[in-house]
């Protein structure tokens, strides 16, 4: 068989697909990677539109080559996901630059459907899905008018018949959805391409970090209590805990050996679920101090930081138990004492004056503790997102000269006013309050809410949570950003909070959003298993899934057959034609059968000539169907009538006269 | 490959004759006579499925499964589709064609179509030869398909195939009917002697032996009469069509005979007389055809054209059960 060359239309509506495919791609492709695919699309619809054949094969070798090597050593990998996705992108577009025959389109409509999937892979959104079905729509009724060997349907006709397939597909597409068997993990290592930014809080913190977190109102996540909740000034989400300073910038401790000693618990434990966004991290934002987790392969830091090995790059969700108040027995281990008391020498002098000073009056810890918190509410310090610039000795700066600053200011502050006293301290990053959502009864924690607060060594009590900014702004803790800063701060430009009705509508958003998380994009083997246990299948295991799926698809399948069978019943006869061959079956049941050549009327004689008693109703029914059918005269009755005058035609046999 | 395709197919006709026994045409394509594969883009089409699905759960992306899980349901309906294009279609053709050899039997289809989808790309083929045909919903399509005939004789085909690749390529349904299609095949009109003419005159034009004055009276009508012998004012009164029949010198009985082609070989022989045949029905001529085993008295018109075709086309080989 000799390839079928492709028209013009052919090729544009197929680009169009894929640029559409590419589109959901824009973000993590790389420019040039776009800019080849949409330059030698360009040439070829050039080309095919001055009725030219595809450029020679050797410049589309060499651009082939050159193309692959150039996203090798970008990548260093096709693995992985946007590597991938690039390569199927090149290879779409230099498939597209050498298409000449109609089976290089069918490779290309392929590519457009992988390339739609991958867009899903790391993709959530609901939108996303039901854009790349669209697109997927579109090019299968491309596809359609390829395929046609005479002339295709036209293109509303195409859709809607692409359309209709896409219709029926959806039960069966359910349905293996709902019980296709899910692995707990990855069949493979999926390599990290690094292409997806860390967001929210990071393993260092230096001044005004946290400022531009403020300013963000993306969710971090979202908390559903099954308990009641924490107090307003208790719901701290702990975070990366930091111990080094240099001055300038805190650290978290690399070291992850330390293994986290027991606390004794006090007051109520917290149960509840986080759906965490992926920030692509390790950690994973427990409420204040956990006990219990359910992620498999989950652990405390030293500084009770709840972390799993892998950063979390795709949204989770982690069931977990905290407590807000916590004491311990034990010693402080050696190495903890040593980090959280040291201080980069010679840096901040008049702070370390300052802290010793403050200690020599206050011999008791939790006494200087105290001081050091009214130090910041008696004297002239403000909570800002705008604070100065600080230079080096920024601690000395902001505690003696500006006296402005957001959490992270102070926390540092704090921090090092103990250390200088001798008071092992340190810094806890991690988010404070939350929005409840009261459509959907669980907690939004978002950005804004990053926050920084320090906890204390205590000797014979344990570590203590300390919150400078609470002393500074209460209303922080109390109920969040919006209310501790003034209108002119960068936050009080946000017309969105302060219109009552638009958060209202963010919320219901929001409330669907959640919805759409954990019924679609976290259904699991749980979940299935809930599913099974709805249909009030006993003891849901692998086994009875895969039992109800085949069960699952023999129905769907059936129904579909039907479906698809259904269309092609021969066409119903019309109302008319259906009466007048009922008369014709009864009068053939008087042993009179119309011949296939005879015409109403004539009929009508020829039973009336053996049937003389039949003969004036028959005559009149067969001139009714007459004037009906071929409109010979104006009709005097309807086809209901006509029909009606049928059914109450009952011609008596023959013997029985 | 090819020879394997070739022996898979062989031997699923020959199944499909012992499954489904003789077809009196016409007759409806029922569903399980209906065979479905998917085609090389299809198999590419599975690959790809395989791939998105693999993916899917390698990602445990729940939105890669839905979407891979969509597609694998297109593909699903799709063959649900593409088998609905034959099935319940009605096919009935001509079973007896006449042709000449070197040329090509030309058989007529006529697929009907009683439901309310169109079935498109609908092709038959037949042997080598293929024709293609879309049938609108309530209608009926005629499809014909040349078949070539190198040689003369009777060509007999048993088995003819429809097939669909309809919607999208992925899949071809296809069903074997086993209809019995026959072909005459004439042998080719060839020859260097000239038409044995009364009197052995050669040929000569019918206007210059035939005159008005040898007007004989009218017979009925029969496809092929030139239209200026049609008796157009017996057609105006109202009458049935009629032909104003002449006797003129060249309407006498003229034989066409197998013995006056001493010295040529059986198939030359035929040809010359399948030219001659031709060549007098061109020329309005009353002829008859004697050949061994055969004769066919003398006649004239398009049904004696053929009955001599025929003969010459059956000379010698089996004929038609």
């Amino acid at each position: 068989m000799k390839p079928k060359p492709v028209s013009f239309e052919q090729l544009a509506g197929i680009s169009a697909c894929l640029a559409l495919a590419l589109v959901a791609h824009l973000k993590a492709l790389p420019v040039w990677v776009l800019v080849t695919v949409a330059v030698s699309g360009g040439i070829r619809l050039l080309l095919a539109h001055r009725g030219r054949a595809a450029p020679p094969s050797a410049v589309r070798l060499v651009t082939a080559v050159l193309a692959v090597a150039l996203l090798f050593v970008q990548f260093r990998t096709f693995n992985g996901l946007t590597a991938g996705t690039a390569l199927l992108a090149l290879m779409a577009g230099l498939k597209l630059l050498e298409t000449d025959a109609q089976r290089d389109i069918y490779v290309l409509t392929l590519i457009i459907y992988f390339v739609s999937l991958s867009a899903l892979l790391e993709g959530d959104s609901f939108w996303l899905l039901a854009y790349l079905i669209g697109v997927c729509w579109l090019t299968t009724a491309t596809l359609l008018r390829l395929t046609s060997t005479l002339p295709a349907p036209d293109w509303r006709r195409s859709l809607r018949y692409a359309g209709r397939i896409l219709s029926q597909a959806l039960p069966l597409a359910l349905v293996f959805w709902l019980f296709f068997p899910r692995f707990a993990g990855p069949l493979w290592h999926i390599p990290d391409d690094g292409s997806t930014a860390e967001s929210g809080l990071s393993d260092t913190m230096s001044p005004g970090d946290i400022t531009e977190l403020a300013l963000s109102d993306e969710i971090a996540f979202r908390v559903r209590f099954a308990t009641a909740p924490p107090p307003p000034q208790e719901r701290y989400w702990r975070g990366p805990v930091m111990h080094h300073f240099d001055g300038h910038t805190w650290k978290r401790a690399k070291s992850t050996s330390m293994i986290a000693s027991a606390l004794q618990p006090q007051g109520p434990a917290y149960r509840y679920t986080l759906s965490l966004e992926p920030h692509q991290h390790n950690w994973i934002f427990a409420l204040d101090w956990p006990s219990h987790w359910d992620l498999p392969r989950g652990a405390l830091t030293g500084d009770y930081t709840l972390v799993q090995p892998d950063p979390v790059s795709r949204p989770i969700d982690v069931a977990a138990t905290s407590y807000t108040r916590v004491q311990s027995s034990e010693p402080l281990n050696a190495r903890l004492r040593q980090w959280d008391t040291r201080l980069p020498p010679d840096r901040n002098p008049r702070t370390t004056q300052l802290a010793h000073t403050l200690r020599g009056e206050h011999p008791d810890e939790m006494d200087y503790v105290r001081a050091v918190l009214n130090l910041f509410t008696q004297q002239e310090f403000y909570y800002t997102l705008t604070p100065p610039k600080l230079a080096d000795d920024s601690v000395d700066k902001f505690l003696f000269d500006t006296k402005r600053g957001f959490c992270e200011h102070y926390a540092s502050a704090f921090a090092i006013l103990m250390r200088a006293a001798g008071i092992p301290a340190r810094v806890v990053t991690g988010y404070q309050g939350g929005t409840l959502n009261r459509y959907a009864d669980y907690w939004i924690v978002r950005q804004s809410d990053a926050h920084a607060w320090n906890e204390v060594w205590i000797e014979g009590r344990g570590w203590l949570r300390v919150d400078p900014t609470s002393a500074i702004a209460p209303g922080r803790v109390e109920h969040g950003m919006n209310d501790a800063v003034s209108a002119d701060e960068p936050l009080g430009s946000r017309w969105h909070r302060r219109t009552p009705w638009l958060a209202d509508v963010r919320l219901r958003l929001d409330a669907l959003r959640q919805i759409w998380r954990e019924r679609i994009l976290l259904f699991d083997q749980d979940s299935q298993q809930k599913v099974l246990e709805w249909l009030n299948i006993p003891e849901p295991d692998g086994q009875k899934l895969v039992m109800v799926l085949t069960a699952a698809l023999t129905l769907v399948l059936v129904w579909l057959t039907w479906a698809v069978r259904r269309e092609i019943a021969p066409a119903r006869k019309e109302p008319l034609i259906r009466a007048y061959s009922r008369l014709c079956a009864k009068l053939a049941a008087l042993g009179m059968p119309r011949l296939a050549h005879e015409g109403a009327e004539d009929y009508a004689a020829r039973v009336a000539q053996s049937r003389p008693d039949l003969g004036p109703a028959v005559t009149a029914l067969c001139r009714h169907y007459s004037i009906l059918r071929y409109a010979a005269a104006p009709a005097r009755i309807s086809v209901g009538q006509f029909d009606a005058a049928v059914r109450a035609f009952r011609p008596v046999p023959n013997h029985v006269k | 490959m090819n020879t394997l395709r070739r022996a898979a197919s062989n031997k699923l006709r020959a199944w499909a004759v012992r499954r489904n026994g003789r077809d009196s045409l016409p007759t409806k394509i029922l569903r399980r006579r209906i065979y479905l594969m998917p085609t090389r883009f299809g198999f590419m089409l599975g690959l790809i499925l395989i791939a998105m699905l693999i993916a899917g759960l390698n990602y445990n992306s729940n939105l890669g499964l839905a979407f891979a899980f969509l597609m694998a349901s297109v593909a699903f309906v799709t063959m649900h589709h593409c088998n609905r294009i034959l099935l319940g279609l009605q096919v009935d053709a001509t079973t007896e064609v006449d042709a000449f050899a070197g040329g090509e039997a030309s058989f007529e289809f006529v697929l009907s179509n009683e439901s309310n989808v169109d079935r498109r790309d609908v092709e038959i083929r037949c042997m080598t030869a293929a024709g293609m045909r879309s049938v609108p919903a309530r209608s009926s399509e005629s499809v014909s398909v040349a078949v070539p005939v190198p040689r003369r004789g009777v060509v007999r085909i048993d088995q003819f195939e429809l097939r669909t690749r309809y919607p999208f390529g992925w899949f071809f349904a296809w069903t074997y009917l086993q209809g019995s299609l026959t072909a005459y095949v004439a042998p080719a009109p060839r020859g260097n002697r000239t038409l044995p003419a009364l009197g052995g005159s050669g040929f000569q034009s019918p206007s210059e032996i035939r005159g008005d004055e040898d007007f004989a009276g009218l017979r009925a009508y029969e496809p092929g009469v030139p239209l200026k012998h049609m008796a157009w004012k017996v057609l105006a009164r109202g009458g049935e069509a009629a032909v104003r029949s002449y006797t003129s010198l060249a309407a006498q009985p003229e034989w066409l005979e197998w013995s006056s082609l001493e010295g040529q070989d059986a198939e030359s022989r035929l040809s010359q007389l399948c030219l001659w045949v031709l060549e007098s029905e061109a020329a309005q001529r009353v002829f008859g055809l004697r050949i061994p085993g055969t004769e066919i008295p003398p006649a004239r018109g398009a049904a004696h054209r053929f009955a001599c075709l025929r003969a010459l086309a059956t000379y010698a080989v089996a004929g038609p059960a």
